[in-house]
């Protein structure tokens, strides 16, 4: 009987290990409460039927529901995927700069110096000279139109393409770290298979293990399963990259073209497009909204040249002259305007015949060209076409905005589901830890009581 | 509540491209209409200003071709040679003044030589005694349009003379119609000088009312074209009015509305922080009744 003493004095000091433990951890996100289970011990068969022996801790178990855990996994994963996705479309926003003005504006086109503004600025320019053609005052004003557009598109080009490069730098980071994890896990996955060799279950390294594959499902959608010994194995698109305590395979960046970067496994080379994760938004961004936004300025800003260029070829400057070309370059990025017409106005080619300096009849079509409907943009005036590419990224921004709340709402009602499934109660955790104190003080109260039994036995043999 | 700040403070309800994209796109279609609007309107103010111009060397004109005719009316048999010769030095000094308001100057140059602008439309040549001998035209026949609206280019200019009998009237020469002010008023000259009288009444006054008709028909034109100018400016105007109003609808915020809400969100987060306090300074917990 002492020993069934000794035994329960050691039960509830585990007990109140356990209740401690989860005191220490409750503040801690990653950690899920644990629980002591206490079993009677085998009973001993007497003369008047099996007699009890005292109880025994036979496991700590953790509190975890694997569900909710997949659901969270899953969720995590969607909404890196957006929030990179917006990250990277509020960037290209930003970069674009078009925003409406407040009241008190003087009817100007999106934001004063914004590319909407110099594109309509040009061709009232040109309208504007077809009343004066040979002045001076309305050639000066003409180039220097042409000029801010030009610088306008260049400047918007190599915005675009800067965050361009960012993109793939951050693809680049997270494959690293996303690296990093693997072998994380797969560490822990040994670790675990050797700590549950014997019995029980290595909490607090599941607990890890699962905040390490959350912060895995962050960068890239996994798919999770468990073997035999307890460890996780991980895939990616149906490549196993983790199995047991190896790291099967990584993840790696590739040049797809034009330095712009994809992931695929190390090893077997082949490519991977994960559907969740940043590494995934961050790649549909770049390739999608972005790409749109910059093949959009670039096939305006080609048709703008040759367009311009066409009309203004046919036409003679005061001089004279005729067949030189308005702007120079054939896209956003080397857009520019013709350097013999900035030094010399006069070079400006307005007239429709040689010789007549007040005839107008070029420059009043490239002013009526602002209302011309391009074929080589779809039928769209060059302002139309400018509104439509960049009221496309504020379509593809908003609606990522839109399903990240979505998504945001269902994240935190799993993670309050979770919290109480495994979170700590302080409460609840200070009830047992004085119910285990009692019992220990009970237990220590009933080694005493046999003792003085015994003594008295032993006195009686005096 | 940031973005009902903005609203409130910007006066827009949508002022970014993500924050209702089919409505920017409408909205800054809409701003690019209104600010051609603008540059027609302006382009408007020019053609009139040019068309005034152009009516007041009309004008000049005008006088000038009365007096003409009112020495030829004059110029009869009952004159003395004196008065003729007279009359004769002022028809010299009236085409000398004809030509010089033909040469007036505009924005661009030259207004009546066609699209010629460099140089003067009208060079007279005098002899040595400084009677004008001929007044030659340098100018041509094409003159220049701009835009009043979207496909619709207007011309105010007319070409000093056009002798090709298509395209716009010369003011003062045109094949069509007869007119040929200046020669005309150089054989007035001459006949004057040399006491021709039956020549003057014979073929300078019926030549000269080819003229002035020429010339009240030309200024009645460029009355029709500034009425037409000032109806195309109001109707511009008009529409400008309409196009920012559509815009304020699209694009402005209800100030009203939008306070309302903010107000509505201040209070409800304050709410929220109060009874977050409230809840972390009475926290309950089992400790406090333990021991």
């Amino acid at each position: 009987m002492l020993n069934l003493g000794a035994r329960s004095l050691q039960t509830q000091q585990q007990g109140v290990e356990v209740a401690g433990h989860n005191l220490a951890n409750a503040s801690n996100p990653a950690y899920s409460r644990q629980r002591l289970e206490i079993q009677a011990s085998t009973p001993l068969s007497t003369s008047i039927g099996p007699v009890g022996t005292g109880a025994d801790a036979v496991a700590i178990r953790q509190l975890r529901d694997t569900l909710l855990d997949q659901q969270i996994q899953g969720e995590t994963s969607v909404i890196s995927f957006l929030q990179s996705q917006q990250t990277a479309l509020q960037y290209a926003e930003a970069g674009i700069g078009e925003q409406l003005q407040g009241a008190g504006s003087t009817g100007d086109v999106g934001s004063p110096g914004g590319l909407a503004s110099d594109l309509s600025g040009l061709f009232n320019a040109f309208q504007d000279m077809s009343t004066a053609p040979s002045s001076m005052t309305g050639r000066q004003a003409v180039i220097s139109q042409a000029q801010q557009l030009t610088t306008q598109f260049n400047q918007l080009d190599q915005r675009i393409t800067s965050i361009n490069g960012q993109l793939n730098q951050s693809v680049q980071t997270d494959v690293g770290s996303a690296n990093q994890l693997l072998s994380d896990i797969a560490g822990l996955n040994h670790q675990i298979a050797g700590a549950e060799a014997g019995t029980g279950a290595a909490n607090d390294l599941r607990d890890l293990r699962q905040q390490k594959i959350e912060s895995l499902s962050q960068l890239v959608n996994v798919q999770v399963s468990t073997d035999a010994v307890g460890g996780a194995s991980l895939s990616i698109g149906g490549q196993l990259l983790v199995s047991g305590g190896t790291v099967q395979d990584t993840l790696e960046t590739y040049d797809s073209g034009g330095g712009q970067l994809l992931v695929r496994t190390a090893g077997a080379g082949i490519p991977l497009t994960p559907a969740g994760g940043s590494i995934a938004g961050t790649i549909d961004a770049r390739d999608g909204a972005l790409k749109s936004l910059h093949d959009g300025l670039n096939t305006l800003a080609t048709q703008i040249i040759s367009q311009v260029n066409t009309a203004y070829r046919a036409g003679y400057d005061l001089n004279g002259n005729t067949g030189a070309d308005f702007f120079t370059g054939t896209n956003a990025s080397d857009m520019g305007v013709n350097a013999a017409l900035v030094n010399d106005p006069a070079s400006l080619q307005a007239s429709g015949v040689a010789g007549a300096a007040g005839d107008n009849q070029v420059v009043l079509a490239l002013g009526q060209m602002a209302n011309a409907a391009q074929a080589g943009l779809g039928n769209q005036t060059f302002a139309q076409s400018y509104n439509g590419t960049i009221t496309g990224l504020g379509t593809a921004l908003a609606s990522v905005n839109t399903q990240l709340d979505d998504e945001q709402s269902v994240q935190s009602m799993l993670q309050t589901q979770r919290n109480s499934v495994s979170g700590v109660s302080v409460d609840e955790e200070m009830t047992n830890l004085v119910m285990f104190q009692r019992a220990f003080q009970a237990s220590a109260h009933l080694v005493s009581v046999v003792d003085q039994m015994l003594g008295i036995v032993v006195s009686l043999g005096q | 509540m940031n973005r009902l700040q903005n609203q409130a403070a910007t006066g827009k309800r949508i002022s970014q491209l993500d924050d209702d994209p089919s409505v920017m796109r409408q909205v800054l279609d809409l701003q690019t209409q209104d600010s051609q609007i603008a540059q027609y309107r302006k382009n408007i103010a020019s053609l009139q200003t040019l068309a005034n111009s152009t009516y007041n060397a009309m004008s000049g004109l005008q006088t000038i071709s009365a007096r003409a005719g009112e020495i030829a009316t004059l110029a009869n048999g009952a004159r003395s040679p004196q008065e003729l010769t007279a009359y004769a030095i002022e028809v010299n000094q009236l085409i000398q003044q004809g030509v010089q308001l033909m040469n007036s100057s505009g924005q661009g140059g030259h207004i009546f030589g066609g699209t010629q602008t460099t140089q003067p439309p009208f060079v007279a040549t005098t002899d040595a005694d400084g009677n004008v001998t001929g007044v030659t035209y340098q100018g041509n026949e094409s003159v220049p349009a701009a835009e009043i609206a979207a496909g619709a280019p207007v011309s105010v200019q007319t070409p000093g003379a056009n002798t090709s009998g298509s395209g716009p009237t010369g003011l003062i020469t045109d094949s069509r119609n007869g007119a040929d002010f200046f020669n005309h008023l150089i054989a007035l000259q001459n006949h004057l000088r040399a006491g021709d009288t039956a020549s003057i009444s014979s073929a300078d006054i019926p030549a000269l009312a080819k003229d002035e008709d020429n010339i009240t028909s030309q200024i009645a034109q460029n009355g029709l074209i500034q009425s037409h100018l000032s109806v195309a400016d109001s109707l511009a105007s008009t529409q400008s009015l309409s196009v920012k109003q559509t815009i304020s609808e699209n694009s402005d915020a209800d100030l009203a509305q939008t306070l309302t809400q903010l107000s509505a969100t201040q209070t409800a987060y304050q709410v929220a922080l109060q009874s977050g306090a409230k809840l972390l300074s009475q926290s309950q917990s089992l400790l406090n009744y333990l021991t």
